[in-house]
């Protein structure tokens, strides 16, 4: 092929280091990818593989503490290192990952997405803005005229990244940059956008490079993956078999960490180790210390060798990866509990705002309406939902950290009081999802762990050192660590510390809240695996809350799907994540329905179904009338929705036009 | 919009009334005869009774606070006791030469402020943004009425270019002779001030140079000049716009030391012979005008911050 001959974009032996106080820090070290014109390269890597900085670097924008050095660096046959100036924004676009840091706060979005056009183009102001609006309506925004002169905070998150990819799409760009452009995107809003992107992409005839830490979306865009690890490429392929074989024990390893609803029987493999000091960085493989295959021929530099068609690896031995196990034994299925309930949910309600002095119109939201849960002991139950659905507050809500509106709320059979003494708190803790700010880090891990041991009168002097060592074996960390502080720690092992507080007092029941969202894969599994290991040893029962099925497939005994405040489906994790399904909970495991959910940015008014507005399988008015009933799909498996069970068992994905699919406007 | 402005004023007027209570407050709860307190411990019976009757202090306290509010509302100011002039001509005669002084004062402080810390924020580490943060530090530490002195001593009596004191009237027709008088204590109050606000403006400005949405403007390729003008400025802006408020303030209300030091015949050196002749009703007054000036450069604040940011002039839902 001609056109695969004359790379959009090429990237040969790039090399980025900053001048720190200290030492020199290598943040990319040879790193070379090249972007087929029209084609989607995926850019794979956890943080601290420096995917950022080739993003930066090939916009030129990576500021001048940083020293560039590459064999060649080529946009369209332009020298990027020289050009980048002239080139962003006007033949290269970019979509940065969090979109509402990334629009400016004080600018409307209008203009934010005609300035390209202003600038670059020069056109008259009239005719930029009418470009604009054409721009957001192709990008599947409703009602454009109004979000023209919208601010960026009266938008959604899915909203605002449309606005951001309009913005990146202004300048009419050969090449889009997209570095996270879903991370902060709840998942049903990441398949729309994808759908979108995939869209632009053959409408305009776009090539993009798509810089991710997960290896379920780049799958679902990319023509090629490059897998980046502290700052060295390690293995580039085509997607499909990149991620059917992969050839190099780290894009193994990521894939053997990954929680997949599918695999949920099985124990995940996480990598050990941590990424190595980048300002040393090791001549031989760097990659070698984590590595189950590492002999001591891999302390010699390595070249990214070839490894079957139009694919390369650097790691000599590569022939022996398709060996290693992707995954552990399948973990022994829980107990079923016939127990008593440990924690006994029923009602439970919370609203924030309402009608103040000046403002007596304004009413109340509802946070948690309603909502009922039993826990046994030694049971997981998965609490799955998106941002803004209550599923926090109902955490504080059941720890009593807040006063409900209404509702019961029992313990061990007894009712919790407002105010619950001393013993509730004992036995019912709270692991948080950002160990960076529910750390002190101006204490050390002892200091840490030596507070609820005191605060609850547990143990003192000696017997409170002996607790603390038994508390670092539970979590696997070394002894030597309680002199440490925070900062010394890495994230896995800080959350580690996080559990390990909690665990401190022995309590038989732990609220884990986004406890692993925060973490790259290859500790995610690592901190899941141990979580696990805990309830196996200790029996605790947990209320494990997160916006990631795969995650809460792969823990929970019993799964709860929660949308605005209300439970949507209810039941055993294996019936739950078979259908029938919830259609609210079909969007959450499957790309394909997500995408046909609406765009909706007002809240339900009625009485009827909360998800009437979203839904892709609405019946009619009588979802937006009247309260959808429970149906009970199997033992304990229970749907709330009108559609009656043996019609949600047929998947409800209508055959969608093939390209960019604008979803409908509400 | 219209609601925020709605709240801002009423807080402003909530707030003006509390101080009214105060300043009232204050001066009668004072222990001690408040009649004596301004006669002194030597006065006649017979004086005492006078002045007794003349400020109304037989009245219970609620019925005092009320004739006083309700004349201030009427815009009846009271009268001075020592000079035995109405106080409100008297307070607005120096409230005008204090508000040359502190207009002047704060332009300077507003355009030197903010154009500085935008220059030393963008060209941070340089050898100029050093120089100027040890300046804006030493301007911060040293106190103004050793610059007073200071420049009296270099400019007034050892150079003889600028008077030393004294305020020389603008309807003589002598622009010059006005103008001279006015060089020292503009300079000495505002350099303090602009030190504070361009340290201030730097770092607000360093905080929004690192956004994620300035890193997507340049992105987009723009020229540093819109960059910083459109997407930084208004951003970085935002925390200044409070302070210059406070420093509005501070300039009515705080020029006492200056008006002092300079000789200069404004509403601080008013308050301050208020004071020093137990003139309570000009006291009263005088404390009342500077704390409505103080409120209104509040709610004046208000309204930038509402035009800076649209997360307040607009409401949450397009």
């Amino acid at each position: 092929m001609a056109e695969a001959a004359a790379p959009i974009l090429a990237v040969e032996g790039l090399s980025v280091s900053y001048a720190t106080p200290y030492a020199r820090l290598f943040a990319l070290d040879d790193v070379s990818l090249a972007i087929p014109r029209g084609e989607v390269l995926g850019l794979v890597g956890e943080s601290g593989s420096g995917k950022s900085t080739v993003v930066l670097a090939a916009l030129g924008l990576l500021g001048e503490a940083a020293s560039v050095s590459a064999r060649r660096a080529e946009f369209d046959g332009r020298d990027l290192l020289a050009d980048a100036a002239a080139l962003r924004g006007r033949r290269i676009g970019v979509v940065f990952q969090d979109p509402a840091a990334a629009l400016n706060p004080a600018l409307s979005i209008g203009l934010q997405v005609a300035e390209p056009m202003l600038t670059h183009q020069r056109l008259p102001r009239t005719e930029a803005y009418a470009r604009a609006a054409a721009l957001l309506g192709e990008l599947g925004i409703p009602r454009v005229a109004e979000i023209m002169q919208a601010y960026p905070h009266q938008l959604s998150g899915g909203m605002k990244q449309r606005a951001m990819i309009a913005a990146a799409l202004a300048g009419e760009p050969e090449l889009l940059l997209l570095d996270e452009p879903t991370t902060a995107l709840d998942v049903t809003i990441e398949a729309q956008i994808l759908d979108l992107l995939e869209g632009l992409r053959a409408s305009r005839g776009l090539s993009m490079l798509l810089v991710s830490h997960n290896l379920g979306i780049v799958g679902r865009l990319c023509d090629r993956l490059t897998i980046l690890y502290a700052g060295r490429t390690v293995e580039t392929g085509p997607t499909a078999a990149v991620l059917a074989a992969p050839r190099h024990p780290y894009t193994r390893g990521l894939l053997g960490a990954l929680p997949r609803p599918e695999a949920r029987a099985r124990r995940l493999l996480p990598i050990p180790g941590a990424l190595p000091d980048l300002r040393s960085p090791d001549p031989g493989c760097n990659f070698r210390p984590r590595c189950p295959l590492a002999v001591a021929a891999c302390a010699e530099p390595q070249a990214m060798l070839p490894a079957g068609p139009a694919r390369r690896v650097r790691c000599h031995r590569h022939a022996l990866v398709a060996d290693l196990p992707l995954l552990l034994d399948p973990v022994a299925p829980s107990r079923p509990s016939a127990a008593a309930p440990l924690v006994d949910v029923e009602g439970l309600t919370r609203g924030f705002g309402g009608p103040t002095l000046l403002r007596r119109r304004r009413t109340r939201v509802h946070a948690v309406d309603g909502m009922s849960l039993t826990i046994h002991p030694g049971e997981i139950v998965g609490l799955v939902g998106e941002s803004g659905c209550g599923k926090s507050t109902l955490a504080r809500l059941i720890l009593r950290l807040l006063p409900a509106d209404g509702g019961r709320l029992a313990f061990d059979g007894r009712p919790v009081p407002e105010r619950p003494d001393l013993a509730f708190r004992r036995r019912a803790q709270i692991v948080l999802q950002n160990p960076d700010g529910s750390l002190n880090p101006r204490r050390t891990v002892e200091a840490i762990l030596r507070r609820p041991l005191a605060h609850f009168g547990l143990a003192q002097g000696a017997a409170a050192g002996r607790e603390v060592a038994r508390l670092l074996e539970l979590v696997r960390l070394p002894e030597a660590y309680r002199s440490r502080y925070p900062h010394q720690l890495s994230g896995g092992e800080k959350q580690r510390v996080g559990i390990a507080r909690a665990l401190a007092t022995r309590p038989d029941f732990l609220v884990c809240d986004e406890a692993v969202s925060a973490l790259d894969v290859s500790v995610q599994a690592a901190v899941l695996n141990l979580l696990q290991d805990l309830r196996d040893t200790l029996g605790v029962a947990y209320l494990f809350i997160s916006h990631d099925i795969g995650v809460i497939a792969h823990i929970a005994d019993t799964i709860v799907v929660m949308y605005r405040g209300h439970a949507m489906e209810r039941g055993p994790a294996d019936a739950v994540l078979h259908a029938p399904h919830h259609p609210y909970t079909e969007a959450l495991l499957s790309a394909g329905a997500a995408r046909q959910m609406r765009l909706v940015d007002t809240a339900p008014s009625g009485a009827g179904c909360r998800f009437a507005g979203a839904c892709p399988r609405k019946l009619g008015a009588i979802c937006d009338i009247e309260p959808p009933p429970w149906r009970e799909a199997s033992a304990g498996h229970r749907i709330l929705c009108h559609i009656p069970v043996e019609q949600l068992a047929r998947p409800g994905l209508r055959p969608g036009p093939a390209g960019a699919r604008r979803p409908q406007t509400p | 919009m219209g609601l925020y402005l709605a709240r801002r004023l009423l807080a402003m007027l909530g707030v003006v009334w509390a101080m009214s209570v105060l300043i009232f407050g204050i001066i009668h709860i004072l222990p001690g005869n408040v009649a004596y307190a301004i006669l002194g411990e030597y006065a006649t019976p017979q004086a005492v009774a006078i002045l007794e009757d003349r400020l109304g202090l037989h009245d219970p306290l609620p019925l005092q606070y009320w004739h006083w509010f309700s004349a201030l509302l009427h815009g009846d100011l009271g009268r001075s006791l020592v000079m035995d002039r109405p106080a409100g001509p008297l307070i607005f005669e120096a409230l005008g030469h204090s508000a040359i002084l502190a207009g002047s004062s704060f332009l300077l402080v507003a355009v030197f402020g903010i154009l500085l810390g935008v220059h030393a924020a963008t060209h941070r580490g340089t050898a100029v943004d050093r120089a100027l943060t040890l300046m804006q530090l030493g301007f911060i530490a040293i106190p103004d009425f050793f610059w007073a002195i200071l420049l009296i001593l270099i400019f007034a009596a050892w150079l003889h270019w600028l008077p030393a004191t004294g305020y020389a009237p603008l309807d003589g027709g002598d622009l010059l002779a006005w103008l001279s008088h006015l060089v020292l204590p503009v300079f000495v109050l505002s350099i303090g001030l602009i030190a504070h606000v361009s340290r201030l403006t730097r770092s607000s400005m360093l905080e929004a140079l690192e956004s994620r949405y300035v890193l997507a403007a340049r992105a987009k390729g723009l020229p540093a000049r819109l960059v910083l003008g459109r997407h930084a400025l208004p951003n970085a802006l935002l925390p200044t716009i409070t302070i210059l408020a406070i420093d509005a303030g501070l300039l009515i209300g705080g020029v006492v030391v200056v008006e002092t030091v300079f000789a200069y015949p404004g509403l601080g050196r008013l308050l301050i012979f208020a004071i020093d002749h137990h003139d309570l009703p000009l006291l009263q007054a005088g404390m009342m005008v500077v704390t409505t000036i103080y409120a209104l450069a509040n709610l004046i604040a208000d309204l930038g911050y509402a035009l800076l940011d649209p997360r307040i002039r607009v409401g949450a839902h397009a």
